[in-house]
């Protein structure tokens, strides 16, 4: 790992190995294509095409 | 006083910086395909005062999980980076590199990107002067997104 000299010996600020950021198994099933999905993600952040429910 | 001079110059120089991110993109043995498309967004979002580009350092992860760590200066043909790599602060150390590098699949290269928040610089200082202090951030993906609403329409078919 041939580093520049100036990143060798250095307090790191990444403090944790990183995990691989996960993808959710449902939106990889089998299902509408890309492109539906697509349209239906910029549905959903769309405002007021989604019924939000009070916790 | 010229001490306090310095300390209240870092001072404002630090109440005014943006929030710095990083982005780790894998690029899966023979998946790569360099077109220059992303050198052009990158350069574009420097140009705009999006983002200031901190750092850059392109990671391959051997079969073996040994790292080889590329700067960017190491490319022989930058082409739009070249721009780029006159200004990086060179943050991340040999343990950053070894961190990130544990996202990485065996026979993968990844580019890493650190990046400071110019859009976001003005409200996070805004937010700091008024009291506040951020105790969470974080991004969905999209996946998730699309979990959810079909979540939603699974709900809506059983008419739950």
């Amino acid at each position: 790992m041939p580093l520049r000299a100036a990143r060798v010996g250095r307090v790191g600020v990444v403090g944790a190995p990183v995990a691989k950021t996960a993808v959710i198994a449902a939106a990889v099933t089998p299902g509408p294509s890309p492109v539906a999905k697509t349209a239906v993600v910029a549905a959903a952040v769309t405002p007021g095409r989604r019924v939000r429910r009070r916790i | 006083m010229t001490e306090v001079v310095e300390s209240m110059e870092a001072n404002t120089d630090l109440d005014s910086l943006g929030p710095v991110d990083y982005v780790v993109v894998e690029f899966p043995a023979g998946a790569s395909s360099f077109t220059g498309e992303m050198a052009k967004e990158l350069v574009a979002l420097v140009e705009s005062g999006t983002i200031r580009v901190i750092d850059i350092l392109i990671l391959t992860k051997n079969s073996d999980g040994t790292i080889d760590a590329a700067e960017l200066a190491d490319i022989a043909e930058l082409g739009e980076l070249q721009a780029l790599e006159a200004q990086l602060a060179e943050l991340l150390a040999e343990d950053d590199v070894v961190h990130l590098a544990a996202a990485m699949d065996p026979g993968s290269t990844a580019g890493v990107l650190i990046y400071e928040n110019l859009w976001a610089a003005p409200l996070a200082s805004a937010v700091r002067h008024s009291g506040g202090k951020l105790i969470a951030n974080g991004r969905i993906p999209i996946q998730a997104i699309i979990a959810s609403i079909e979540a939603d329409e699974a709900r809506a078919t059983e008419g739950v």
